[in-house]
């Protein structure tokens, strides 16, 4: 599937990309077959807009946000080739064994991703603002402002333990022990 | 001990007192010989014998179970269950010994058993089952199921008639069918076993869910091995021929598809019948375990698997009837379903131990060592290959600890037992053999395991059942998760089981919850981080209700008085002007919750426990607030984000999921009774328990903006005459210019902790009782309720004192004014002017009302004329309720209003 007409899938870039982010080959290529799909124009590289044609994006409340961050963290230019699209789908693989854990799918990594689902300036805190706009695409439009201040109060008086107001990754991370970050964070690539 | 070895004795005189009675000769006796004449009084112990028995057995049972736990040295070491089966063979031995009654009045009767003991304990099970984390490891849960007990059947049938040919069983021949009957009902997990022990070691949900999950999904596949086996048999081995063995296995997709048909059938009708029942919520229980029981019946009457069916009638129900049915009802089921299955364990795990004292035993030391080997030997070789194979799959794996303790719960039970019992003794003729040894593997599993299994669990540090609460970011983080994970399983193609976990929610909200739910939900909101927060603040209030010392009824039940007047609205429309008049007015202050007063731990001596008692009053009996989503949400958010959301709307549960304690409901029903509300029924203490601390909190918070607003928008003409009322309404405004120019989110301060004087100074005012002149008729209000309606973390988390002296005492007589004469206008809607709390408050203005003014209900009018009665009642208590107040008023406030 890959082989046909690839811009950049070449064997040895497929084995380099393999090792790096211990994907297998087939994996590799089913991403690629997709990843054709979703670049409707043929033109290598996907864009906001050619994200927000999948449904399911298009309707998710952090859609939006996350194509934010896939565009600007790991795409440049609104623009995410497919080496940066695996690199970034390799945060989520399943590390189960000590073995096939990479540096991207480390329980670090992942947090990290979430992390900065909310910390868009990346001044590496999560501070009220950010918060707030965050709860606000995940509850919708009809809860007043005052109730998801509250929470968004409520969630940063829980996490800062240094008396910020604002959420460090550490912080972040903390309260993240008692769920299983890992688990809930990986997927199954089909192969 | 002494109370336990005293009521053992007591359980003993019991026991013997009943089979007594069974000696029927005794007591008919003399009653022939007598001629016939008019008695005064007639012992007619026939007549109510076997009724008589089965209820002395059910006391025996509770006594027995109170017993046990009176000791808490004994509790903790044994499980209840072996004690019971301890009991019952003490007590069995005596009736044996004694030869008080006859064999099979007490042995186990495996009809009493499937038709009666065993249906509300798996029952229960399924009401009860953790819906997300069974479905999420159901792959696995039916791998072992199917074909692990497959496998154990398979292997341990073999092993066993293998080992006929050496002479390892002294010369007892035992054929191959027979072997294979016995190996079907030995190889089952049973779940009776793994839920009473399980529940005790408190391990992961994962755990016990792969566990108990496989036991009561192999009931399928146990009880059609042993009907094809048993069947075999009875054909006999040499006249079978393959059709035989190729229709037992379809039978096995018919029993266990059946069952579940049966089930889900039996769910969704009983779901659709609660639909109709808000006029007669007595019966909604009722309905619920009927539903079940026909259930289990008829699957028993078509041969399929009624453990499936019992489950899964059990799962679907619990989906939707508990958002059907009042709150009431639903604590009732809950209790009665509890209550049912644990006397139901009680009696059967006590009746294995009297029936083990019988004639009916053939030990074969042989026999019996190898059934245990193999059971044990296979159970782990099985759990390690399937467990192994699930792993390939699996996103959490099981790890090796993991299938230790998965291997060491499978436990066996009184199903086996039950089963081996019902063994036809002219065509299996080792029947004695099989029952001694299936004893003998339950006494083993649920002794030797049972006991040793908690702590091994400790021992190897099993992870374990995480209890505490749910934290407001770790629910953010949680749902953020779903939703990215969601979205990149979409972008990269892999539909997984977060999709299909979508799709299962897009199917069930948009068909089964139309049909099946009395208010079809509507709302575009994530509904579940809205309840966490609820949940939590519940939470942290019961934290801080359970410190305080003591309660004090009486002042609360003013408050009490005028909130139950709020819960006989139909939430629709209170929770809609809620949103929306919040929306109107622009937010002052942030809400304040409970995080602030939790914090305040020092202050404990000023949280006196009347206030924090009417705190949670006023928190409990809040109207669901569901509703409010349901009628505004799709005009609001059809603009903004209304395509957005579409798919992410989730059910608004007006069920909170909260569990509160019977000591509140005491209270409540206590404080129920001062103001009686006859027009709530059920559902009125639905709401109140239902209540949203959200709302609550966003009532207080913003009552005094509302009051002043509102008051003087509408009510002023009505308030002229109320002089005090305005004066301090001025006053009030006044102090709110001030304030609003404070920081705008109060709960983004710090706390404060007070030091004793200021918290003296935050105590509530002194009740002001004011005049209030309406067109019709006359009322005299008491504001007493303004004192108790000051939410207690107020006083701690707002640092002018001054503040909260003010506002707090305006805003609820000019609250309860607006109310007073809400009924007596009819243009206003009837629905919300019931709600002294909030309702009244929240009313903008007078068009708003009319909007909502047809979406009541007939039962709403019903309630109005209560709401006099329930300001009478008020009237009477202020006398004793200023004493208590006036104590804790300092002189301070007083002279400030």
């Amino acid at each position: 599937m890959g082989s046909n007409a690839s811009i950049m899938l070449q064997q040895e870039d497929l084995q380099n990309i393999c090792q790096q982010t211990g994907f297998t080959a087939k994996q590799v290529q089913r991403l690629y077959s997709r990843f054709k799909t979703l670049d409707k124009r043929d033109c290598g590289f996907l864009t906001r807009e050619d994200l927000l044609c999948i449904p399911e994006v298009n309707i998710n409340p952090l859609g939006e946000r996350l194509i934010d961050v896939i565009m600007d963290d790991y795409g440049e230019n609104n623009k995410i080739n497919f080496k940066q699209f695996i690199f970034l789908l390799a945060k989520f693989r399943r590390g189960r064994v000590k073995s096939s854990t990479t540096e991207f799918n480390t329980r670090d990594s992942k947090l990290r991703f979430l992390f900065d689902m909310y910390d868009r300036n990346h001044d590496m805190k999560i501070d009220r603002e950010e918060l707030l706009q965050v709860l606000k695409m995940m509850v919708g439009g009809n809860i007043h402002d005052d109730q998801i201040a509250t929470i968004a109060d409520h969630t940063i008086g829980e996490l800062d333990s240094d008396g910020d107001k604002s959420i460090t990754f550490e912080e972040f991370c903390k309260t993240l022990e008692r769920i299983d970050a890992d688990d809930k964070m990986s997927m199954k690539f089909l192969s | 001990m002494y109370q336990n070895k005293s009521s053992i004795f007591l359980i003993l005189i019991l026991g013997l007192i009943i089979h007594k009675y069974y000696c029927k000769e005794q007591t008919y006796v003399h009653n022939q010989a007598k001629p016939a004449r008019f008695h005064v009084a007639e012992f007619n112990f026939d007549h109510v014998s076997d009724v008589y028995a089965i209820t002395l057995w059910i006391l025996l049972g509770s006594l027995a179970k109170v017993g046990f736990h009176l000791s808490h040295r004994l509790t903790e070491k044994f499980p209840e269950s072996c004690l019971l089966i301890i009991l019952g063979l003490i007590v069995g031995a005596l009736l044996y010994i004694t030869h008080l009654a006859e064999q099979k009045a007490y042995v186990l009767n495996s009809d009493t058993f499937f038709l009666f003991l065993l249906p509300p304990i798996i029952l229960e099970a399924g009401y009860f089952m953790p819906n997300r984390p069974f479905f999420d490891n159901l792959g696995t849960i039916l791998l072992l199921a199917i074909v692990n007990t497959l496998f154990n059947t398979l292997c341990i049938g073999l092993t066993l008639w293998g080992f006929s040919f050496t002479s390892l069983y002294g010369g007892t021949v035992f054929d191959m069918l027979p072997c294979f009957v016995f190996a079907a009902l030995i190889s089952a997990v049973d779940p009776v076993a793994v839920l009473a022990t399980f529940t005790e070691i408190h391990v992961n949900d994962m755990l016990y869910i792969v566990v108990f999950g496989e036991s009561l999904l192999n009931d399928a596949v146990s009880v059609v091995l042993y009907r094809m086996f048993d069947s075999f048999a009875k054909i006999g081995q040499e006249n079978l021929i393959p059709t035989d063995i190729i229709l037992g296995c379809l039978s096995f997709f018919v029993v266990a598809l059946g069952g579940v048909l049966i089930g889900i059938i039996f769910g969704v009708v009983a779901c659709f019948t609660t639909k109709f029942t808000e006029h007669t919520p007595v019966l909604e229980p009722l309905i619920i375990l009927v539903y079940a029981y026909l259930a289990y019946l008829t699957s028993e009457m078509v041969s399929v698997s009624g453990i499936l069916a019992i489950t899964f009638c059990g799962m679907v129900m619990k989906q939707y009837v508990s958002f059907n049915i009042s709150k009431k009802s639903d604590a009732t089921t809950e209790y009665v379903l509890k209550m049912l299955s644990s006397i139901m364990e009680t009696i059967i795990f006590m009746f294995m131990g009297l029936s083990t004292v019988s004639d009916h035993h053939s030990w074969n030391t042989g026999f019996v060592l190898m059934t245990l080997l193999c059971c044990l030997v296979y159970r782990v070789i099985g759990i390690a290959i399937f467990a192994n194979l699930a792993n390939c799959w699996r996103l959490l794996e099981l790890t090796r600890i993991d299938m230790l303790i998965m291997s060491y719960g499978g436990l066996r039970g009184a199903i086996a037992f039950a089963l081996a019992l019902i063994l036809d003794e002219t065509k299996i003729p080792r029947k004695k053999e099989f029952v001694t040894a299936t004893i003998a593997v339950v006494f083993f599993t649920v002794f030797v395991q049972g006991i040793t299994i908690g702590p091994l669990v400790k021992c190897l540090n099993v992870r374990r059942k995480q209890i505490e609460e749910p934290t407001m970011s770790a629910k953010l983080t949680n749902r953020m998760m779903d939703h990215v994970m969601t979205c990149l399983e979409e972008i990269s193609g892999s539909g997984g089981s977060n999709s299909l976990r979508d799709k299962c929610r897009n199917l069930d909200r948009n068909y089964f919850k139309r049909w099946l739910l009395r208010e079809t939900p509507q709302e575009k909101m994530d509904i579940k981080l809205l309840q966490t927060f609820k949940k939590i603040n519940m939470q942290s209030a019961m934290k801080v209700h359970d410190t305080s010392k003591g309660l004090v009824p009486a002042p609360s039940s003013s408050a009490i008085h005028t909130s139950a007047s709020g819960t006989n609205l139909r939430p629709e429309s209170t929770f809609a002007n809620f949103s929306q008049i919040l929306a109107a007015n622009l937010p002052e202050q942030t809400v304040p919750d409970l995080m602030f007063f939790e914090n305040h731990h020092g202050a404990e001596q000023y949280r006196d426990d009347a206030q924090m008692h009417h705190f949670l009053d006023t928190n409990l009996y809040r109207a669901r607030p569901r509703a409010t989503i349901h009628l505004r949400s799709q005009d609001e958010s059809a603009g903004t984000d209304g395509v957005a959301h579409n798919r992410f709307e989730k059910s608004y549960h007006h069920r909170n999921h909260i569990y509160i304690p019977s000591r509140l409901d005491k209270e409540q029903i206590h404080g129920r009774k001062a103001g009686k509300t006859s027009g709530g029924t059920g559902r009125s203490t639905a709401s109140k328990a239902g209540s949203s601390n959200i709302t609550h909190s966003h009532t207080h918070s913003h009552s005094p903006k509302h009051h002043t607003s509102s008051v003087s928008k509408q009510q002023n003409e009505k308030l002229r005459s109320a002089s005090p009322v305005s004066d301090q309404k001025q006053q009030q405004q006044q102090q709110q210019s001030k304030t609003r120019s404070k920081s705008p989110s109060l709960s983004s301060d710090q706390p404060i902790r007070p030091s004793s004087p200021t918290a003296e100074m935050y105590r509530p005012s002194p009740p002001i009782s004011i005049r209030i002149d309406n067109d019709d008729d006359n009322e005299i209000l008491d504001g007493t309720t303004a004192a108790e309606r000051i939410c207690p973390w107020r006083r701690s988390s707002i640092p002018d004192a001054a503040r909260s002296t003010s506002t707090s005492p305006v805003n609820d007589p000019s609250n309860t004014t607006q109310t007073a004469s809400n009924t007596n206008d009819p243009n206003l809607h009837p629905g919300p002017l019931t709600s002294a709390n909030y309702s009244g408050t929240y009313h903008k203005s007078p068009e708003y009302l009319g909007e909502y003014a047809t979406t009541t209900k007939p039962e709403e009018h019903l309630s109005r004329p209560n709401i006099r009665d329930l300001f009478n009642n008020q009237s009477r208590i202020p006398d004793e309720k200023q004493e208590n107040d006036m104590e804790t008023n300092s002189d301070e406030s007083t002279t400030q209003l």
